[in-house]
């Protein structure tokens, strides 16, 4: 049942290369929207200059705008699209839940709190970075809810409603406790940094980020792909999933390892952006169908692509202000996916 | 010469300001209008607490230290002047105080920078809550003339001024029957204000542009600028220079982009002993801009125009004087 018809894989092929094609056009608009305005032809040129080689007289303001900030930004918000969508796929299916998600989960929430914590209440005496502590308090939030679910028999049987109610759990306790620290010592300016950074901001990405978030989001994908008759087989429980011959606990780890650490670092690099993992699954699943194995190329293009446009929009929505990304997210990811569903209704296969 | 004539005619500005108040003994009761409120004295408090370092700089200048017997919400060191002075006084915390602790030290006036430690929805207490329990609260004027509901640090509604600097101090001089000494200190800053105009109007730059890094939440991440009606935004207009900021908030959040772009002049940036964000070090700020592939672009930054400078002179305090003055010499190498 999990295998995919030998017959698809040519339009298959020839649908993900078009898809790669949108991808990099959307990479392209990401270098040349901002918010300066930057003539294309010059956008153009620094492109060129850098993949090519050549040389062309730009001003190198410029072609640092273009190249150091904006290039690598598109090219994070990429991977973190495509890493939050995938992550928030593997747990939909794993957990057999259409409300699974990193967010759900409380791995935002407890990013939140440790970011939160290094700030205001000046753990680590400013040697410990934002990232740091949002990634600490990613990865602890995450094997709290996991420890809880495990306890109370979440992962054993058939029955994943536990994880979500131990995520529940996790997120309102971890969000209490950032409540807690802002409402103790936050004043003004720092409740704005906070609150900023909550929502998710890309505009402190250079290409350091890239050579870390490209890496893992790739290998994430990787390791993703490789089980996607394994997720096939999920789908229909652990049960079912055992019945085939899979190693159901060992499978789980390594799949919720690489979601959590996707996660984990993606929000580390850019803040806690929500509504990727929710809903590009969902849509990508009315476009390709619940296969995984197109349904997690689908998933990942989506997700990249809808954020680098989201943050585009987040760059240019409000002159001369950059609005947080987690915003636009959910403004523009609400109708589209309210589009998606009453479209798909009919073609959904 | 010019210095001279610059003298004069702030002479001649405070000679007005002297002859104003002409040093009469503060008669009681006294009411002043204070943001809004009124408020009653019925006389010269003898116990003060303030509320924010700029109110408390404002008392010691105006030799009241032995009337303050509790100071909080610190920004950075005591001006060094008053430093042996301000270690005998009992710092209540270095940031916000509890509404109890000020409350405990039976002040007759709290005297408060911002509004939003006390004021309508202060996070100390509100005006109310002072009142009450029958202590009267006097709030720089220099806070009251922004809308303090809108924009994260507040919006300011006009043009920051040292009118409602002086006002401040003023008033604060009369509250406590000491108002030869507030003229004094007011035509003291009204003439060195004077002073650095002149210098700036002789520099003769032209079309000279600024910006002022305050902090930032994260290293990389878009910075917290001055707007365009705060304090730097008055030293800027003062001195005939171009903020590349037009926000009417007063720390909007602006990215490195447009600022590259802008391409100012001059990189004003503030120093403090403050250690939350990694961009409150001023060592940090420089490296950042001495090493990111946009920043390190700028012309201000090729030529080493790069002025460190106080960051709460940047807020409304007698040290935006002094801030005024290094800007203005800094004109001069600009020509």
């Amino acid at each position: 049942m999990a295998i995919q018809r030998p017959g698809r894989w040519p339009g298959f092929l020839t649908s993900l290369s078009s898809k790669l094609a949108i991808l990099g056009a959307a990479l392209i608009l990401g270098a040349a929207i901002g918010e300066t305005r930057i003539p294309l032809e010059t956008v153009g040129q620094v492109l060129a200059m850098k993949v090519f080689g050549g040389s062309y007289p730009v001003d190198p303001i410029d072609q640092g705008i273009v190249w150091n900030y904006r290039f690598s930004r598109a090219i994070v918000a990429a991977c973190c699209g495509a890493g939050l969508a995938v992550s928030g796929l593997v747990l939909q299916t794993l957990l057999r839940n259409v409300l699974a998600d990193p967010y759900i989960l409380g791995i935002s929430a407890g990013a939140s709190t440790g970011a939160v914590a290094v700030t205001i209440a000046g753990i680590g005496g400013g040697l410990v970075s934002l990232s740091a502590g949002a990634f600490v308090g990613a990865l602890v939030a995450f094997a709290l809810v996991i420890a809880l679910a495990r306890a109370a028999g979440g992962f054993a049987g058939t029955s994943t409603g536990q994880v979500i109610l131990a995520g529940v759990a996790g997120a309102q306790l971890f969000n209490a406790l950032t409540s807690l620290i802002i409402a103790h010592s936050a004043n003004a300016e720092q409740a704005r940094g906070i609150i900023f950074w909550l929502l998710g901001n890309l505009s402190g990405v250079r290409w350091p980020d890239v050579w870390l978030a490209a890496p893992v989001a790739i290998l994430v994908l990787v390791i993703i792909t490789a089980h996607a008759r394994a997720l096939d087989a999920f789908a229909f429980g652990s049960d079912a999933a055992a019945s085939l011959g899979i190693n159901v606990l060992k499978t789980q780890a390594i799949l919720i390892g690489a979601a959590a650490l996707v996660t984990a670092v993606m929000v580390s690099i850019v803040g806690a952006i929500g509504f990727v993992g929710l809903v590009v699954p969902h849509a990508a699943r009315l476009l390709v169908g619940p296969r995984h194995g197109r349904l997690i190329p689908m998933t990942a293009i989506t997700g990249a692509v809808f954020l680098i446009f989201a943050d585009i929009v987040s760059r240019i929505i409000i002159p001369g202000q950059v609005l947080p990304i987690g915003v636009v997210t959910a403004l523009v990811g609400a109708p589209a996916f309210a589009l998606i569903l009453v479209r798909g209704r009919g073609g959904a296969r | 010469m010019h210095r001279n004539a610059a003298i004069g005619l702030a002479a001649l500005a405070s000679l007005s300001l002297i002859d104003a108040a002409h040093a009469n003994e503060t008669s009681y009761p006294l009411s002043i209008d204070n943001c809004g409120q009124t408020i009653t004295f019925e006389a010269a408090p003898e116990r003060d607490v303030s509320v924010g370092q700029s109110a408390t700089e404002i008392l010691y200048s105006l030799g009241l230290g032995d009337k303050v017997v509790g100071t909080s919400v610190w920004f950075s060191d005591v001006l060094p002047e008053f430093a042996e002075l301000n270690s005998g006084i009992d710092r209540l915390a270095d940031n916000d105080p509890s509404f109890e602790s000020v409350v405990a030290k039976k002040p007759d006036l709290v005297a408060v920078s911002y509004e939003w430690h006390i004021g309508p929805q202060g996070i100390v207490g509100t005006r109310e809550q002072f009142h009450d329990v029958g202590i009267p609260t006097y709030i720089l004027p220099t806070d009251c003339v922004k809308d303090n509901s809108a924009g994260v640090d507040g919006t300011r509604l006009e043009m920051y001024s040292t009118d409602a600097l002086y006002r401040a101090i003023r008033e604060l001089a009369e509250i406590h029957d000491v108002t030869a000494e507030g003229e004094a200190l007011i035509s003291d800053l009204a003439e060195r204000e004077a002073v650095a105009v002149e210098k700036a109007k002789e520099a003769k730059a032209d079309d000279v542009s600024a910006v002022f890094w305050f902090s930032s939440a994260e290293m990389d991440v878009d910075p917290y600028v001055a707007g365009r009606k705060g304090v730097p935004g008055w030293m800027m207009e003062k001195l005939g220079v171009r903020n590349v900021v037009q926000s009417d908030e007063e720390w909007p959040t602006v990215g490195w982009e447009t600022i590259a772009k802008a391409n100012p002049d001059i990189i004003v940036v503030a120093e403090m002993t403050r250690r939350r964000f990694p961009a409150d070090d001023v060592e940090k700020k420089l490296e950042f801009l001495k090493t990111d592939p946009v920043a390190k672009e700028m012309d201000a930054v090729k030529a080493g125009r790069i002025l460190v400078m106080d960051a709460h002179s940047m807020d409304p305090s007698i040290r935006n004087i002094s801030a005024l003055e290094m800007l203005a010499d800094e004109l001069p190498k600009l020509k």
